[in-house]
């Protein structure tokens, strides 16, 4: 038995995720027309089909394809709870998906597994998909889901989505599909595995015996040989049958309708749907004719199509007499027959040529009135309105629509038709938000400043708040830290001028302002400030539609975090925010994979580089093409450590360079630039080239206590020891610093001492280093920091045994899992000619670098194949390398 | 590129007014109608559309320029 849709539950909201309200047409079975022939042997067919995974229902339009499967669901054993939903042409992959969890949710269905809810229009991930299949596994009974005018249109996305489900939901899905076209499905592997039921137009044409029951329901008793006449003109077409019926009770000679019709020329549908219409009054023929410019209709957006109030009566009427009209079941909507408002439509701009864009807007302004904002962006689009579809945008304060949510990308299509230089500040404004999110930085700036000639004080507020909103956004992405800044003043003035935003409403735009005005801080090299910011940010996103700014206040939470080097809060930020991403099926680009942007960096200083690699990948999979100038520098200051790890310093190079000539049209802050030198010049002292890293930040000069360290650290290995240590011990004890910068400082005076002679400083600096760098277990800093730290370990094998955290080769002991232990320590010169040989020098020039015999070092080299367990020098170097002895 | 369907059946102005960007021509139990198709989505877009107008699509060709 079907489980009717009726009113949703009350004090239960029924918006779309975007927002609007949803359309409860899309989620109720079609009801029955009172006449109707029965087609017992189809319906059997369509319950044999069920047991399998997947039964279409393909034929053109008005073969009766819906009415069919909704006469199944009613009349005939269903193996399980049924789900009606009416697919859209052109719905988004996202707005599928929610539309598929909200008719599960409406006819009943609770999945075992919650898969959280898609607010994005772009897609789903994987894991969200996986959640669905999982859940439809777990329930006891098959879940029978007709999609309805499931057609090729689709968006791929879609029907990739769907093959997935269906393919790991172990049975627990039967898929019922009818359309006019053969979907995207791969057809073929269900039809070879026998696992596809199909009911095609043949099937689904009268026969000549159905076309006689057809009339008789009807009232109309003919001669065979009309039947059979009627039945060979029209092919068995259901709706021409339904049509000529309908004709034919309106005339009175229904065998002379089937001479006249016979001996027509023209074609079936036009000579029906002139018929048909014809038929009815003047005032239903000029209602029907504006009502077809929008699709569902509602008595009310009828009236005030027609101006006149007799709608809802004409409606129902028409509804009941059951031809090309179909009241929505549980609902006041009702939904023309496909093929009857091409027609309508075709007749408007025949018989009232230029009266179309006028209905259009009018239908704009009644679908703004019941908040149905996308579908009256696209009325007022298509009646030519651009200033009322861009009014509508900035003054519901929704132009983040054309970034986010599940309207996203119809919205940014629309808009895309919108011609360029509209007077006035809303177009200017939804134009630079398109510039935006099409990632034309310029162009956006541009559209911006044309949108601030119309503004003033006097414009509304609405307008102004959101145009500070696509400034702040647009300042962000520039890296243009005084532009956001300003926007982010404007907009919190605005807020209180702001009636759609009383409190507790739309506590999304709070949350985007307080983490613009955090993204303004850290690019300050404020960090306090910017975390305070932020958390605020993330405390003021409660509630549904909020978790696109929760995501994203997480993530710049997360990089703040790693920038001031409290590795195991960023760590949890950026697995908040990606939980929520994978609750909520949010897609990238968010905040440019930010969140495992950030998890890379922290495994880099944990020194655990496969990890950084993996997450490294993620992160740029997930990446938008434009992420923030701030997160773009981090993560080059990333790449180019693991680059320098693995010896590249090429490609080293290449990666620390990369966000600085991309700046020309986005500013990197200052302290984002100097990261990026400290890692450059890290990457020529791993090259044993001092003399390029000291002149690099000599001439990046900075006070920043990072860039003293760096220098200092320059300074010592191009043999200038003397100046490295003066520099570090001018250096404040309070000085602001990273707890991985103050580690690297404790390092090079170590190794400045043990340079100079005095072990016992060398060691007092060492075991302060590995004292701050313990609770984090910063690990890559030692391994930087060259052989001579690893020299200072080894000469201390207490100390060294007292850090089992340190990586290995600091004491000689495998500390870390997953990695093969060395057969034995590798000794100190052992590791100097590996040194020499990883300079590519050959075994005759070891020898003179180190001031030994050919044998010697053959002898050592020998022993390291030996201990790393290698045959050649290369997997040697590189061997070494993966152990941390390089 | 411009394209040509071949349509059974006579179909009048109204009807040939759901396409509004081609003309058309009748012909003996056949209509012809011609005009330009912007690409492919058009291309299956105005096949639907037959189809939805119940017009039987007899035959399409592409016009040389």
């Amino acid at each position: 038995m079907v489980n009717r849709t009726g009113p949703p539950p009350p004090g239960r909201r029924c918006l779309e995720p975007s927002g609007d309200p949803m359309l409860a047409a899309r989620f109720a079975v079609p009801p029955l027309p009172r006449l109707r022939v029965h087609r017992p042997a189809l319906l059997s067919r369509l319950t044999a089909g069920a047991r399998g995974p997947l039964t279409l229902v393909n034929g053109p339009a008005g073969a009766g394809k819906t009415m069919l499967a909704a006469a199944w669901l009613a009349e005939s054993p269903v193996p399980g709870p049924a789900v009606w939903l009416t697919v859209e042409p052109g719905d988004a992959p996202g707005a599928f998906w929610a539309y598929v969890l909200e008719a599960f949710d409406r006819h009943g269905v609770k999945l075992a597994t919650a898969p959280g809810r898609p607010t994005r229009a772009a897609g789903v991930d994987r894991s969200f998909l996986v959640r669905i299949a999982e859940g439809l596994a777990e329930s006891e009974q098959p879940v029978v889901l007709v999609l309805d005018q499931f057609d090729a249109d689709c968006a791929r996305e879609i029907t990739d989505g769907l093959q997935f489900v269906l393919r790991n939901c172990a049975g627990g899905l039967r898929l019922v599909l009818t359309g006019r076209t053969d979907s995207l499905l791969p057809m073929h592997r269900y039809r070879a595995a026998g696992a596809l039921a199909e009911i095609r137009n043949a099937d689904l044409r009268f026969t000549v015996a159905e076309t006689r029951l057809l009339l008789r329901e009807h009232g109309l008793e003919l001669s065979a040989e009309a039947v059979r006449v009627l039945a060979d003109r029209t092919g068995g077409w259901a709706a021409g049958l339904r049509l000529c019926a309908l004709a034919m009770q309106a005339g009175e000679d229904p065998e002379a309708f089937v001479r006249e019709f016979a001996a027509s020329r023209t074609t079936i549908a036009d000579y029906l749907l002139t018929e048909v219409l014809d038929a009815q009054p003047p005032s239903t023929q000029e209602l029907l004719l504006r009502a077809s410019v929008t699709d569902p209709i509602h008595p009310d957006l009828a009236d005030a199509l027609t101006g006149r109030d007799d709608a809802a009566w004409t409606l129902a009427r028409l509804a009941r007499a059951n031809a090309f009209l179909e009241q929505v079941d549980g609902s006041a909507w009702y939904r023309l027959h496909p093929l009857f408002a091409e027609v309508l439509h075709a007749h408007l701009r025949h018989r009232h040529p230029g009266l179309e864009p006028g209905l259009h807007r009018r239908a704009a302004r009644w679908l703004a009135g019941t908040g149905r904002l996308t579908d009256a962006v696209a009325q007022a689009a298509a009646g030519g309105d651009w200033q009322f579809a861009a009014g509508l945008l900035v003054d519901r304060l929704a132009v983040d629509r054309l970034f986010t949510g599940l309207d996203c990308e119809r919205l940014t299509r629309t808009f895309a038709a919108m011609p360029q230089g509209l007077p006035g500040a809303a177009p200017a404004v939804v134009a630079a938000a398109c510039r935006l999110a099409g990632q034309d930085l310029d162009g956006c700036v541009g559209e911006l400043r044309r949108a601030d000639e119309y503004l003033d004080e006097s414009a509304a507020p609405a307008t102004r708040l959101s145009r500070a909103l696509v400034g702040a956004r647009a300042g962000r992405l520039s890296g243009d830290l005084a532009a956001t800044g300003q926007a982010v003043a404007d907009a919190t003035r605005l807020l209180d001028d702001c009636p759609q935003l009383l409190p507790g409403r739309r506590p999304e735009i709070r949350a985007l302002l307080l983490a613009s005005q955090g993204a303004v801080e850290l690019g300050a090299g404020r960090f306090d400030r910017a975390e305070a910011r932020l958390s605020a940010a993330v405390e003021a996103c409660d509630g549904p539609g909020t978790e696109q700014p929760l995501c994203e206040a997480l993530g710049s939470l997360a990089l703040v975090e790693l920038v001031r080097g409290r590795l195991e809060q960023a760590a949890e930020h950026a697995r908040g925010s990606l939980a929520v991403a994978e609750r909520s099926a949010l897609l990238p680009p968010r905040a440019a994979g930010i969140d495992h942007l950030v998890l890379a960096g922290v495994a880099t200083e944990h020194d655990d580089l496969a990890t950084a690699r993996a997450e490294l990948d993620l992160a740029a999979a997930s990446a938008g093409p434009l992420p923030e100038p701030v997160a773009a520098a981090a993560a080059a200051v990333i790449r180019c450590r693991l680059a320098t790890a693995a010896g590249d310093l090429e490609e080293a190079l290449a990666e620390v360079r990369a966000p600085g000539a991309a700046a020309h049209a986005r500013r990197l802050p200052r302290w984002a630039v100097d990261d990026l030198a400290i890692a450059e010049s890290s990457a020529y002292l791993a090259h044993g080239d001092p003399g390029a890293a000291l002149d690099l930040l000599e001439a990046a000069a900075c006070d920043r206590p990072e860039h003293t360290v760096a220098l200092a650290r320059a300074l010592l290995a191009a043999g200038h020891r003397r100046r490295a240590m003066d520099l570090l011990a001018e250096l404040p004890a309070d000085a602001p610093i990273s707890t991985a910068g103050r580690v690297r400082a404790c390092l090079v005076q170590a190794q400045g001492a043990a340079e100079n002679g005095s072990a016992r400083e060398a060691r007092r600096f060492l075991r302060q280093a590995l004292g701050q760098a313990r609770p984090q277990e910063l690990r890559r800093v030692f391994v930087e920091s060259g052989p001579c730290v690893r020299r200072l370990l080894r000469q201390d094998p207490q100390l060294a045994r007292a850090h089992p955290w340190l990586p290995s080769g600091g004491a000689g002991h495998p500390a870390r899992p997953g990695r093969a232990a060395l057969v034995a320590p590798v000794t100190e010169r052992e590791v100097e000619v590996l040194c020499q040989a990883a300079q590519l020098l050959s075994t005759e020039e070891i020898a003179a670098a180190l001031y030994l015999s050919v044998n010697t070092v053959k002898t050592h080299l020998k022993s390291v194949y030996r201990k790393l367990s290698v045959t050649r020098r290369g997997d040697a170097v590189r061997r070494a390398r993966d152990l941390g002895l390089l | 590129m411009r394209y040509e369907f071949r349509v059974v059946g006579t179909v009048s102005e109204t009807l040939a007014e759901a396409f509004p960007e081609f003309d058309s021509t009748p012909v003996t139990e056949q209509t012809l109608f011609f005009g330009p198709v912007t690409d492919e989505a058009h291309l299956y877009g105005l096949l639907v559309r037959f189809q939805a107008l119940g017009l039987h699509v007899l035959e399409m060709r592409e016009l040389p320029e």
